[in-house]
């Protein structure tokens, strides 16, 4: 077995080459975008409402998806083209650092840990964490949590916000938010919380089960990317507010959100 | 009931047939490659040439010994660190490629050495070379007694592609999220419609291993 021991120094060579590998896009997303007419999403392909893949022809659809198409249409001008790619709450930030994806537009609100890694837009969707349970359940607000079982989603920022209004509820987080559904429906917790246009997209087909509390964070959305492209985010700062402004952004929100039941949409319009 | 019906409308099978498409095609280049290289290694390592064996061993024993999961990070992740930027599907298939060698490479060596010394001795005798002996003499027993152990290992393989979800390849475990996506009660179905189809690849593998293994005895 001694012979083996002149292996150790190789390894540690293999190790310091993976901790020093040169850090990836030092270029400009937006002017490599303005040159090959195209700008790479990550988007959400099984949230329902923002980003979900169609079976008929396995493309992304959704608020989300429609929000890039119009984004990229601002930047670049009518011919732009617009390519998406699937992400997770868990593979969306390593997929923008290392420059698989020019920007992430996937329900991702906007915080102060994840702004020290990566850079944001201004917010483009107003979204608030709320609860979902079922009709007969006591749970009224976040002050009846404490106690009782919370469902979440891993990735998310929703456990944490929960963690902290009601420090004594316990916590399940589960992979994706039909499998926090079904959690909550075979009563392994007593709420399920995340966004509430995510919630009111679940309650559409269960409707044993209704969003309550109003929203108790305000968490908007915005566009992610790699720390420092500030050229781009401004693009897309100012796309979405063309947008507000000829009304474009209206009507993309009434196309998704005009259908949910109990949905206050029109407080999510802006002029 | 009606959840069920639902979730296997038209759209949805040939969605996730699609997905299982897909991981079947990932599983036979996969399943092709690591026979391959897995080969290679394995022969390597039994050979025990200075330092090559070492070194080929040491590499097998770490990656035999770190989850799939992690080599599959590491491929789509880490590996653009290095100027590679792989897509999901070749980061999978590179993924499984670089574990089940290092499987195989373990079952290859361990039959070879399965085999009588005498084989090799016999064969040595009449003035076969190494290589001669281990390629007409040697191997074609080996792999005989391996059969079973590399089809079990191709079974858990296929098992195994499921794990790639994790980076949103669009195999059949990825296509089932998608369609509960659009509706979490059709959670359930799609979990018994996924058992079912991995349970078919599988066990129709094992059964044309069987064959073949009662074919060469």
């Amino acid at each position: 077995m001694k012979k083996k021991f002149w292996l150790l120094p190789l390894l540690a060579c293999i190790l310091m080459l993976t901790g020093c590998g040169k850090s990836v896009n030092d270029q400009s997303v937006l002017k490599n975008a303005k040159q090959s007419n195209t700008i790479v999403w990550g988007v959400k392909g099984d949230v329902k409402l923002f980003g979900l893949i169609d079976v008929r022809d396995g493309q992304q659809k959704g608020f989300d998806v429609d929000m890039a198409k119009h984004i990229t249409k601002h930047i670049l001008g009518p011919q732009g083209k617009a390519e998406f790619v699937t992400t997770t709450s868990q593979s969306r930030i390593p997929l923008l650092k290392n420059g698989n994806v020019d920007a992430v537009i996937a329900t991702m609100s906007i915080t102060p840990e994840r702004k020290k890694i990566i850079s944001f837009s201004k917010s483009y969707f107003d979204a608030g964490q709320s609860l979902l349970v079922p009709k007969n359940s006591s749970i009224k607000s976040t002050k009846d949590l404490n106690g009782k079982t919370v469902i979440g989603v891993v990735g998310a920022n929703s456990v944490a916000n929960i963690k902290k209004v009601a420090p004594k509820a316990k916590v399940i987080e589960l992979q994706d938010y039909a499998q926090a559904m079904n959690a909550l429906k075979s009563h392994q917790g007593d709420a399920l919380t995340t966004d509430n246009g995510i919630l009111f997209g679940l309650a559409v087909q269960n409707p044993g089960y209704e969003v309550r509390g109003g929203t108790f964070t305000v968490e908007p959305y915005g566009v992610a990317v790699n720390k420092g492209q500030t050229s781009f985010t401004e693009a897309v700062d100012k796309a979405v507010l063309e947008m507000q402004h000829n009304g474009e952004y209206n009507r993309l929100i009434k196309k998704w959100f005009g259908d949910v039941p109990g949905f206050k949409y029109k407080e999510l319009y802006r002029r | 009931m009606q959840n069920w019906i639902n979730a296997f409308s038209w759209l949805n099978v040939r969605f996730l047939l699609m997905g299982l498409w897909v991981t079947i095609y990932i599983s036979v280049i996969s399943v092709i490659l690591s026979f391959i290289f897995g080969s290679i290694l394995g022969i390597i390592r039994y050979s025990k040439i200075k330092y090559v064996s070492q070194v080929v061993g040491f590499v097998i024993d770490i990656i035999r010994n770190i989850p799939l999961l992690l080599i599959i990070f590491f491929t789509y992740f880490g590996l653009p660190n290095f100027g590679l930027r792989p897509e999901t599907i070749p980061a999978a298939i590179i993924a499984m490629t670089v574990f089940e060698s290092s499987m195989i490479a373990e079952i290859v060596r361990s039959g070879i050495q399965s085999v009588s010394v005498g084989q090799m001795e016999g064969a040595r005798s009449t003035g076969m070379s190494f290589v001669q002996a281990l390629w007409h003499v040697v191997l074609p027993q080996a792999y005989k007694n391996m059969v079973p152990a590399i089809i079990s290992q191709f079974v858990s393989l296929i098992k195994d592609t499921s794990l790639a979800t994790i980076i949103v390849v669009p195999e059949m475990m990825q296509h089932a999220q998608v369609i509960y996506g659009q509706n979490a009660n059709y959670i359930l179905p799609m979990f018994a419609a996924l058992a079912v189809l991995y349970f078919v690849v599988c066990f129709t593998l094992s059964i044309i291993g069987n064959v073949i293994g009662k074919h060469l005895s």
